[in-house]
């Protein structure tokens, strides 16, 4: 595999503590455009903080972090603590990497439609008719344009993870994070959302995958990382990592989630 | 501002204090007692005395404090003669009976609905275990549900108890010299609205610090459930070793 | 003369006078309870965000304004507002008593306690909004004005609701005790009632009913507003 473009996000030594909890000891990851990476690792390796990271949604303690080449600048403020030097920066990155979140967190005031609209009418500032079309598009696409009125509670979980993968798309993303996507669904469920993962994979988008379904990680993705304490420990394609790992707590967590 | 009006005011002030807390402690005490028969009537399952509560709480929650006490002071001398024929003359001409009456009547509505959401928070699965284990109704209603309900209506009840605290200023309106008479007497005497204003509520957030701190001290002895887990016993920690 | 003539809109009758002071009753509250809300939207984004100094102001002052008496605060304004007033009066000449009015006064009593009030209405209804929205809101790129706009205003104006109509419901009570300060309003028109025709007992009867009426409409309207702001939320 080839970077010689620029990767579509790159990650350099990223470090993350909470209070004296030292979560991410530097991550390094590069990710080539079209690449499906699948971040595994038990709960509290870091993958979840790292996948925040990158969205800025969590401050990175030292690191650097490029998506599409541009790197998200960052300084020491007041309390020693670091901050972005441009809001505005962080604001235009995040419109360009989509997250798709665990527990959904579709906005409950709004319907499926108003939900998947929002940004690009709002932060993109595109025609709101062009937005509708698209976004009855990317519904009929996740298979719930009939629910296109209900309000997210109104809705299954499944319907609305589906939901929350057409507001992400809505935002023409270059990249897109899911953070545990189907972990807070009842089991019947998960097949819906890992369809549309898949078929999302298929057509060659950009994305990283925090996920414990080993499945996905072995059929759908490109690449597996697993992460152990704040560290990468294996990094490779699937048919490799999982036929000979090098890691003998890859080994272990592999025989884990049989 | 002046140190020695602000000293002599506030011991003017406290000359009001015993009427405040005799009509406090009178109101909330006969309130707790109406309202607990306002709640049986709710509770009952008779539709008359259902309905007659909920027109109660519905009136006295839904018109102000003030014109329950016109209401009763002045209102009621249009039936003098009445009143004088059956004796109770001489209670409704007293402002004091009148306040104290009104205060009442009022307190036991909200009361009656905070003993009510109490009652209603007792998890029913809780009380079908005590029913399984074969406890008599009222065994039931003494071990459980009571205990449970005045936890939860605790701090809704403190609540109103500083509501009526409040609420006995009103009292002032008809001729009653409690602390906010005085201090209302106090500033047409000498136009000094804000050392007065300092002066008196400082006198009700004592009094009300008082309150919320009874409250909270018997809150805490009424839930040693939420406290935090008491360390393990070592015992237990030999036991494991 | 029975109830029914007394408050009859003839001539002879006092009902149009007692509606237009159940008109003065609706107008101030609904003053004080504006200005209420503007002192308590501020007050809760101190407490929510301010420093450590600031914070503590906020939360005296809600203490404070929640342990007085609201009769004592209408007092404070009424006759501490025409002194001040005064003073200030008396420096651009000799001027003599300024007044305040009673609406003023009134309006600004119920809007300080009210505030007080809504500010805790407001905190909570923050506090209850979910973060994972809001994040939510964060990773598509909003800033901070577009998504308080768009995602946090809407919300937490829609779980205050049932809080605000509480408040404003102390604020229609409140405002009976504006009548103190001679401001003709529903208790202070029936008072004068009661005196010209020595029958006091209609006539707070009558301001009874009219404020149950009000507060009645009011809860109404409060509860076909949270239905309507609540029909994205599932019911238990």
């Amino acid at each position: 595999m080839t970077l010689l473009s620029t990767p579509a996000v790159s990650v350099r030594d990223l470090r993350k503590s909470f209070g004296s909890l030292e979560v991410l000891r530097g991550i390094s990851l590069d990710a080539a455009e079209g690449q499906v990476i699948s971040i595994l690792g038990s709960s509290g390796s870091g993958k979840s903080t790292m996948l925040r990271c990158i969205n800025m949604l969590e401050t990175p303690d030292a690191g650097e972090i490029a998506i599409g080449g541009e790197v998200i600048a960052l300084r020491k403020g007041r309390h020693g603590r670091t901050e972005p030097v441009d809001r505005g920066q962080v604001d235009r990155i995040r419109s360009r990497v989509a997250m798709v979140f665990q527990s959904f967190n579709l906005w409950s005031h709004l319907t499926v439609l108003e939900n998947v609209i929002e940004a690009p009418v709002h932060v993109q500032k595109r025609p709101r008719a062009e937005c509708i079309a698209e976004a009855e598009a990317l519904l009929t696409r996740v298979g719930i344009v009939d629910k296109r009125n209900h309000y997210p509670a109104h809705l299954s979980g499944g319907q609305q993870q589906r939901a929350a993968i057409a507001r992400a798309l809505a935002m023409k993303p270059k990249l897109m994070l899911f953070d545990e996507p189907t972990s807070a669904l009842d089991p019947e469920l998960v097949g819906e959302v890992l369809r549309v993962m898949r078929s999302l994979a298929e057509e060659g988008r950009t994305m990283l995958v925090v996920t414990h379904e080993m499945g996905f990680a072995r059929d759908v993705s490109s690449r597996v990382v697993f992460l152990h304490k704040g560290v990468v420990e294996e990094d490779g394609p699937p048919g490799e990592v999982f036929s000979s790992p090098t890691s003998p707590r890859f080994r272990q967590f592999i025989s884990e989630h049989r | 501002m002046d140190a020695a009006f602000m000293g002599e005011t506030f011991l003017r002030l406290l000359g009001g204090l015993p009427l405040t807390l005799n009509l406090t402690f009178a109101s909330v005490v006969l309130g707790l007692v109406v309202a607990m028969s306002l709640a049986a009537m709710r509770m009952s399952g008779v539709p008359a005395l259902d309905w007659f509560a909920r027109a109660y709480v519905f009136v006295f929650r839904g018109t102000p404090l003030l014109v329950q006490i016109f209401l009763i002071y002045y209102g009621l001398g249009q039936f003098r003669p009445s009143l004088q024929a059956m004796n109770l003359w001489g209670f409704f001409r007293e402002p004091y009976w009148c306040a104290l009456l009104a205060l009442t009547l009022n307190t036991a509505a909200y009361v009656s609905e905070i003993m009510r959401g109490g009652l209603q928070s007792v998890p029913a699965g809780q009380i079908e275990a005590a029913r399984a284990c074969g406890m008599s109704r009222l065994l039931l209603a003494r071990r459980i549900i009571l205990p449970i309900a005045v936890r939860q209506a605790l701090p809704g009840y403190g609540n109103e108890i500083i509501l009526m605290v409040k609420a006995t200023s009103l009292a002032s309106i008809i001729t009653m010299m409690e602390v906010t008479g005085i201090a209302h007497k106090l500033i047409s005497e000498t136009f000094r609205a804000i050392e007065i204003f300092i002066c008196a509520g400082a006198i009700y957030l004592i009094l009300n610090f008082l309150v919320t701190r009874a409250i909270q001290a018997l809150e805490y002895r009424l839930s040693p459930h939420l406290r935090n887990a008491p360390s393990p016993m070592p015992r237990l920690v030999a036991a494991s070793e | 003369m029975s109830i029914f003539s007394l408050m009859s809109f003839g001539s002879e009758g006092w009902g149009l006078a007692m509606v237009f002071a159940a008109g003065v009753t609706l107008s101030v509250a609904a003053c004080g309870f504006l200005i209420g809300s503007v002192i308590g939207s501020l007050i809760a984004w101190v407490k929510l965000s301010g420093g450590v100094m600031a914070r503590g102001a906020a939360d005296a002052y809600t203490t404070v304004l929640r342990g007085i008496p609201d009769l004592l605060v209408i007092y404070l304004f009424y006759f501490g507002g025409s002194a001040v007033l005064s003073s200030i009066a008396g420096l651009f000449g000799p001027g003599g008593f300024v007044g305040v009015s009673g609406f003023a006064a009134g309006a600004a009593a119920i809007g300080i306690i009210s505030g007080a009030y809504q500010s805790e209405v407001f905190r909570g209804a923050y506090t209850a909004l979910n973060r994972g929205e809001i994040e939510a809101a964060k990773s598509v790129g909003m800033h901070r004005a577009l998504m308080f706009r768009r995602i946090i205003a809407p919300q937490v104006l829609r779980y205050a609701i049932p809080g605000l109509g509480n408040v404003w419901q102390l604020a229609l009570k409140e405002s009976a005790l504006v009548s103190v300060t001679g401001l003709v309003e529903l208790l202070r028109q029936s008072a004068i009632g009661a005196g010209s025709t020595r029958q006091p007992f209609s006539f707070y009867l009558a301001a009874a009913v009219l404020y149950l009426a009000i507060t009645t409409v009011s809860s109404w309207g409060f509860r076909r507003a949270e239905t309507y702001a609540m029909r994205g939320v599932r019911r238990a």
